[in-house]
């Protein structure tokens, strides 16, 4: 019997099932997934449904392509930053059966648009099928439906490749910084469009936004999205035209998706490529604990927490990540709001999203994290070093975002405090996450992919960041509000009211986490070794 | 004020009385009681899924015993866990280390996560490598070595701090021969000088030859325990433990289209 789309597909239902199977908490997480997914789904079908409801035509055209690439762009950078994807068909389970790569890459590709993130997508996105219905009748509604349905294929294709390339070159340590500079080129790309199309709205100039809209809408992002609108207004021609731009695109994805992912499956078996390095004359303590940090229990954690940041792939993906869209936010939020004033409430969300890093910190190693268990090492201690060892790399970070920040707004005055903000976002979105480390963990799935996920765990990595993010940007209004109105004191208040803040949060996390921490520590190795 | 090192004491090294432990509906471990007598060689064995590893994993402190007890060397590891746990060793089952450290790195997170002086944590951490044969200037990562050189770079992480009981989960699992003489080697000269030894197998061959008491496993309770001459009598020890666990013979009618 020849394996075909339908057996990947009810595979996928049967892991996504089986994961869900007597665990409460994970039934809680999807259906709570689910509820949020329905919720936005809801929203975007009325957001592009309007147009059509009001007989705007006009306002079709610019929605519908924009929209539609905001979706697709959603699908590109959320899994980066926020959900990672969802690998329960890990690829390199398939390395051994004897699988054309198009029926591997066909079923895998079909499986990955079986789950919430997919459904929601086109529920949501039929709203553009209402709006065409209603202006240009049953067939402008059925061009936009094809149109959609291609839509939801390229969010998935784009998504899976990009994730599964990066991941290819962040493995190797030549293209490692490559993968850093892809990134920030992508997210460098997005820059002049929002640019534009936010110039163009904050001046209320309909015209430059439906010019943007126009371009868009010959791009893959809006291309699919812009087909109804087309037949609404006669030009049946662009629709084929459209359509191959699509069509084309998909292809080029997931033949790039098959290319990355040929090399990750291969890279699996192989396994091999050691790193053979200078034979090293130092003493072992001298090798692992660097000279500025003792040679102590705390300094060895330290050490170790150093290396990791480094050397395991999915920890550099974070940092790698966190560090580009660090220093790209605040940039472009200044240069497109174009006021003269520091994005102080965007600093305080960068700080806590480099915060949010640390959310699963101990799935990262999974069950090594015995020897620590073993070793009876203290929650406190546990949890202060690995905060000194990820500080050692965000500081750095945080600094060069306050410097770039305050050259981009022309303020250099305002670095301290920009800095400061930074902080107090850190400091205040590890209060919330340090606790959730110790009592909300998970397990990782074993695979190349360093944004890989079990099913499930999506939901989890996402509400659990965002209720982070949520969380420092609350407690840290009075700083937002003081940033705003005291603008000149500001200036040299900003750095120690920024550090308090931040050194009061950080406190605060640990003495909650610690405790829970001794009194978990087996039951929290059981949740993050993966279960066998 | 008691001196550990001085305090001459009755306690078995190990003592399990009524460990329990449940998944979900399963239950892995069904009531185990054992004492482990300090200066032996113990082997436990048991086929797989018999919850070895999970009554070895309760008496290091490594997961949390639905009821029971678990004491080391007197010093129970729920209760007082810091004076427990400074007294052993530990390689964890499938030897899941900090494998992004160099075997020297390892080494010297593991003495100084101890509490050991950083000068004897080089010299010890050089001694094993050697004579482990990993190789002092190895830069190689953990995660690149064999899966003979895991073993050997776990047992040395082990050993470091110089324990008086180590507990073993499957040190001899996918270990090449030369290897396995050398671990079964440092074994021997750990336990004449006075430690003691835990670990599980189901390898027969390296259980006769190495231990002192043995104690048979299945489905969660503790079928046949004793010296091991009074558990093998005057059969093979394999022969012993296919008659306790209960095995299937062959009866080279099926798998026919083989």
């Amino acid at each position: 019997m020849a394996v075909s789309v339908r057996h990947f597909v009810r595979l996928k239902l049967r892991l996504t099932a089986n994961g869900l199977r007597g665990q409460s908490w994970r039934v809680a997480l999807f259906v709570l997934g689910a509820v949020l997914a329905a919720i936005a789904a809801v929203g975007g079908y009325a957001a592009f449904s309007v147009a059509g409801l009001l007989g705007e035509e006009r306002a079709a055209e610019v929605v519908l392509p924009l929209g539609g690439a905001v979706v697709v762009l959603g699908w590109l950078f959320l899994p980066l930053v926020f959900f990672g994807v969802d690998e329960s068909l890990d690829p390199a389970r398939f390395a051994l059966l004897p699988l054309p790569r198009r029926t591997l890459i066909g079923g895998l590709f079909a499986a990955s648009l079986v789950g919430v993130p997919a459904v929601a997508t086109f529920a949501g996105t039929l709203g553009m099928v209402h709006s065409a219905a209603r202006l240009g009748g049953p067939a402008a509604a059925l061009v936009q439906l094809v149109g959609v349905l291609t839509g939801l294929l390229l969010c998935a294709a784009l998504s899976r490749s990009v994730t599964s390339a990066f991941a290819t070159a962040l493995r190797s340590r030549r293209a490692r910084d490559l993968a850093t500079v892809l990134l920030a080129v992508t997210a460098a790309l997005l820059g002049p469009l929002q640019l534009a199309a936010l110039a163009g709205a904050e001046r209320a100039d309909w015209g430059g936004v439906a010019r943007v809209a126009d371009v868009v809408a010959w791009t893959p992002l809006g291309a699919p999205y812009s087909m109804g609108p087309d037949v609404v207004a006669g030009r049946w021609w662009a629709v084929p035209v459209k359509l191959a731009i699509v069509l084309i695109s998909i292809g080029l994805l997931l033949r790039w998706w098959a290319a990355t992912l040929e090399r990750a499956m291969l890279g699996t078996a192989g396994k091999g490529r050691a790193r053979q390095r200078s034979a090293a004359d130092r003493p072992p303590v001298e090798q692992l604990v660097p000279r500025w940090l003792p040679a102590t229990r705390f300094g060895a954690l330290t050490a170790r927490e150093l290396r990791y940041w480094w050397r395991e792939s999915r920890r550099r993906a974070s940092l790698i990540t966190f560090s580009v869209i660090g220093v790209f936010l605040p940039v472009m939020l200044t240069v497109s709001s174009g006021s003269g004033g520091l994005p102080t409430g965007m600093l305080v969300f960068v700080g806590a999203l480099a915060a949010v890093s640390l959310a699963n910190q101990f799935g990262f190693e999974g069950s090594a994290y015995a020897a620590n268990v073993v070793a009876g090492v203290p929650g406190r201690v546990e949890l202060a070093s690995r905060i000194a060892g990820f500080s050692a790399y965000a500081g750095p970070a945080f600094v060069t975002i306050a410097v770039v920040a305050g050259i981009v707004t022309n303020r250099p005055a305002a670095i301290p405090a920009a800095f400061g903000a930074l902080v107090a976002g850190y400091g205040m979105a590890l209060a919330v996450v340090l606790p959730m480390s110790v009592r909300a963990a998970y397990a990782l799935p074993e695979t190349a992919n360093p944004f890989a996920m079990s099913s499930g765990g999506g939901t989890a990595k996402g509400l659990l960041s965002f209720a982070a993010l949520i969380a420092a940007a609350l407690a840290t209004l009075p700083l937002q509000l003081g940033a705003h109105f005291f603008d000149d004191v500001w200036l040299w208040l900003g750095l120690p009211v920024g550090i308090a803040y931040g050194s009061a949060g950080f406190l605060l996390g640990l003495r909650l986490a610690g405790r829970s921490l001794d009194r978990r520590m087996p039951e929290l190795l059981a949740t993050v070794s993966a279960a066998q | 004020m008691t001196v550990p090192h001085q305090r001459v004491s009755p306690d078995p090294a190990l003592a399990l009385h009524g460990l329990v432990k449940r998944f979900d509906t399963k239950v892995a471990v069904a009531g185990i009681d054992l004492d482990v007598p300090a200066g032996s060689f113990f082997g436990l064995l048991g086929p797989n899924g018999a919850g070895k590893t999970t009554t070895l994993s309760m008496a290091v402190g490594l997961l949390r015993p639905d009821a029971g007890t678990a004491r080391i060397l007197g010093y129970d590891v729920w209760t007082d866990p810091a004076a427990a746990k400074a007294r052993i060793g530990v390689l964890p089952d499938g030897a899941r280390l900090f494998d992004r450290l160099t075997g020297g790195e390892l080494l010297a997170y593991h003495g100084l996560l101890r509490g050991m002086d950083a000068d004897v944590v080089n010299q010890r951490s050089a001694e094993l490598m050697d004579v482990l044969e990993l190789g002092a200037g190895n830069r190689t990562l953990v995660v690149d070595y064999s899966a003979g050189m895991k073993k050997k770079i776990g047992l040395a992480c082990a050993m470091l701090h110089a324990p008086r009981l180590l507990v073993l989960d499957e040190p001899f699992e996918a270990v090449d021969p030369v290897s396995a003489a050398l671990i079964r080697d440092i074994l021997h000269r750990y336990v004449s000088g006075g430690g003691t030894v835990v670990f599980s197998s189901h390898v027969m061959a390296v259980v006769e030859r190495l231990c002192s008491h043995v104690a048979i496993m299945a489905d969660g309770t503790i079928r046949v325990r004793g010296t091991l001459a009074e558990v093998r009598g005057d059969r093979s020890l394999e022969d012993v433990f296919v008659e306790v666990v209960g095995g299937r013979t062959a009866t080279g009618s099926e798998l026919a289209w083989l």
